[in-house]
């Protein structure tokens, strides 16, 4: 904090007041409106009935949006192991000396993260595609199928379309969540890991006993952008499949989409979007507990109380130095 | 220290017997392939769809991962003449809300990340946490309530109605990561500054601008690619007048579902700034990139 020179309020306020209107506008505004809409019974039209908490009631029978929390956390779930987990694996590959053109992988791998999930999707569309799909002509080659217009058609399958929708997810993020776990690597003291392999342990050992540690800040932010990630999905599902076939690959935030702006219940759609809302901060939150203490061993623990005990007597030692007042 | 290290690696490269040195080959080599695989991956489609897109539809159709025999820019070329398509309007609407959104981006963000972190006032702490909640929002859950608010206040369909959206879900990161770094830069500068009788406006914007330059290009690079690639509230908020690129190519499918090589040169051009801008600075952009998602 600047002490020596305050400016005046007023200037404070005059370059703070522009950003801050337009947030509130923009992010807090609409938040109370989906809280104060979904009380309605409105479908697009001037015409706005109230209607207490009918909508809510609709929405906890409602099979539909249930499935699509069920497929969001599928897509969590799915998305932790594929990305963070395959990451974890080719950092612990790449990081070994016998590998070489790091500097290639990284900008190869980091590269479909920078691409739109619109163009993701379609490009997965057409490898799934049937007759000139690359998934039924590598399967053709390998004398599976006779010809092309035998093989599946793959995103018609209901029960195998959230798994391929949520490959190209995957395959787009490993990059991404690789490039930042290696920049945590990277930040190890090389001396830790090679006395630990001339005491020999195994690369296993030596990914799991001292990686896995040293890294665990950075794992726990990975997952949690993954979690936040993959509960918002909407851009590469709509392109691909667009919820279908049926609702069997529909997620949370497209379900609303679909309710306001295709059927036009924006009453009921508010409603979806505030217990999108409530449900993301559930799940969000609860993972990130989860982590820390899955994460938390009992040397942590440890340093955590050592730590207290070397706060409380630096706050000890300066009250003794400064007077009551203490350190400001 | 050095010794030391030296003696340990001579004692490491005695104790490798030749078995060893072996299976270290081999393992070497299956890691390099696997990399190798991992990254060929990631960048064939855009070698597959660069090559296909020069075919034409039949030959496309009989031979999907062959090399084109004669390859012809005849889609590229209908694709740029035909108005229907749109592309060159929706390439001009996806750079000016990009290049807007992100300067707005960058200017908010250093304003307020540079009071918040310097300035004592009232407000400080309650505005830092509206900001870290505005972050937590999952912005999803706003799709519909900011559709309802925008066409209330009649905002809908204008050619600056997307910068609202992108400068807001954006700023919290952006503004965190400024407010990070000036937290690092010594107080001493200012003060000094101000007992040569500068001002608070002057000495934020000529004396601590500069110094945030590296992460105000970070706060860029983020953005560029967030705002030039986001879909979702560019498909409820816009019409077809102000569509971005995004939404254009969503467009085409609905046209030419079964010509992909056309579809290909669609998707090459619109993905073409990007690819171009990534493969010039990917250094600095994983960096970037890395930064902004660690802190953020």
């Amino acid at each position: 904090m600047l002490n020596s020179i305050r400016p005046k309020g007023r200037v404070i306020f005059g370059y703070l007041v522009i950003p801050v209107v337009l947030f509130i506008f923009t992010v807090f505004v609409p938040l109370v409106a989906a809280l104060f809409y979904s009380f309605f019974d409105w479908k697009v039209g001037p015409n706005k009935i109230f209607n207490g908490f009918d909508n809510y009631v609709k929405l906890i029978n409602d099979r539909t949006f249930w499935a699509s929390f069920e497929h969001n956390i599928f897509l969590v779930l799915f998305c932790i192991i594929g990305q963070v987990g395959i990451a974890f694996i080719l950092v612990m590959i790449i990081s070994s000396k016998l590998v070489k053109l790091k500097g290639i992988h990284r900008t190869f791998g980091f590269f479909p993260s920078t691409i739109s999930a619109v163009c993701i999707g379609f490009i997965w569309t057409m490898i799934y595609d049937q007759r000139r799909g690359i998934l039924n002509f590598i399967l053709l080659h390998m004398g599976k199928i006779n010809s092309m217009k035998d093989g599946p058609i793959w995103l018609n399958d209901p029960s195998k379309v959230m798994t391929l929708v949520s490959i190209p997810l995957v395959w787009q993020y490993i990059g991404y969540y690789m490039v930042i776990l290696l920049s945590a690597v990277a930040s190890i003291d090389t001396e830790v890991l090679e006395s630990a392999e001339l005491d020999g342990a195994s690369g296993f050992d030596r990914a799991r006993y001292i990686v896995l540690p040293l890294i665990k800040n950075t794992l726990i932010v990975c997952v949690t952008l993954c979690v936040a990630g993959n509960m918002k999905a909407f851009d590469n599902i709509y392109v691909m499949t667009a919820g279908g076939p049926g609702y069997s690959s529909m997620v949370m935030a497209l379900y609303g989409y679909k309710t306001s702006f295709e059927t036009g219940y924006l009453g009921y759609g508010s409603c979806i979007s505030v217990a999108i809302f409530v449900l993301s901060l559930i799940v969000i939150g609860g993972s990130q507990a989860l982590l820390r203490s899955a994460m938390t061993d009992k040397y942590d623990k440890i340093e955590a109380k050592l730590q207290k005990k070397r706060d409380k007597e630096m706050r000890e030692a300066a009250k003794a130095k400064y007077g009551k007042g203490g350190l400001r | 220290m050095v010794k030391e290290k030296d003696t340990l690696e001579t004692l490491a490269v005695k104790n490798e017997s030749t078995g060893q040195k072996v299976a270290n080959g081999i393992l070497g080599f299956f890691m390099n392939v696997l990399m190798l695989v991992f990254s060929l991956s990631c960048i064939f489609p855009l070698v597959w769809m660069f090559y296909s897109s020069l075919k034409k539809k039949r030959e496309f159709n009989a031979d999907i991962i062959g090399l084109p025999k004669v390859p012809t820019l005849d889609n590229y070329i209908r694709i740029m003449i035909n108005p229907d398509y749109r592309i060159g309007y929706s390439m001009w609407n996806s750079t000016r809300t990009t290049i807007l959104s992100v300067l707005l981006i960058i200017i908010c963000a250093f304003i307020v990340g540079y009071i918040l972190a310097r300035c004592s006032f009232k407000l400080n702490r309650p505005l830092y946490i509206m900001f870290l909640m505005g972050m937590l929002i999952p912005v999803h859950s706003l799709m519909v309530p900011i559709y309802i608010i925008f066409s209330n206040a009649h905002l809908l369909n204008k050619w600056y109605t997307l910068l609202l959206p992108y400068l807001c879900f954006n700023l919290p990161v952006s503004l965190f990561l400024v407010e990070g770094y000036v937290k690092g830069i010594p107080t001493a500068l200012e003060e000094a500054a101000a007992i040569d009788g500068c001002s608070f406006s002057k000495s934020m914007f000529s004396i601590i601008l500069p110094i945030c330059r590296p992460i105000l290009i970070t706060v860029a690079i983020i953005n560029v690619f967030g705002c030039w690639n986001e879909f979702s509230f560019a498909l409820i908020l816009n019409s077809q007048a102000y569509q971005t690129v995004p939404l254009a190519l969503k467009n085409f499918t609905g046209q030419f579902t079964s010509d992909y090589p056309k579809m290909m040169a669609a998707m090459l051009i619109t993905m073409a700034p990007v690819v171009v801008f990534y493969f010039a600075f990917s250094k600095q952009i994983i960096k970037g990139m890395v930064a902004g998602a660690v802190k953020g």
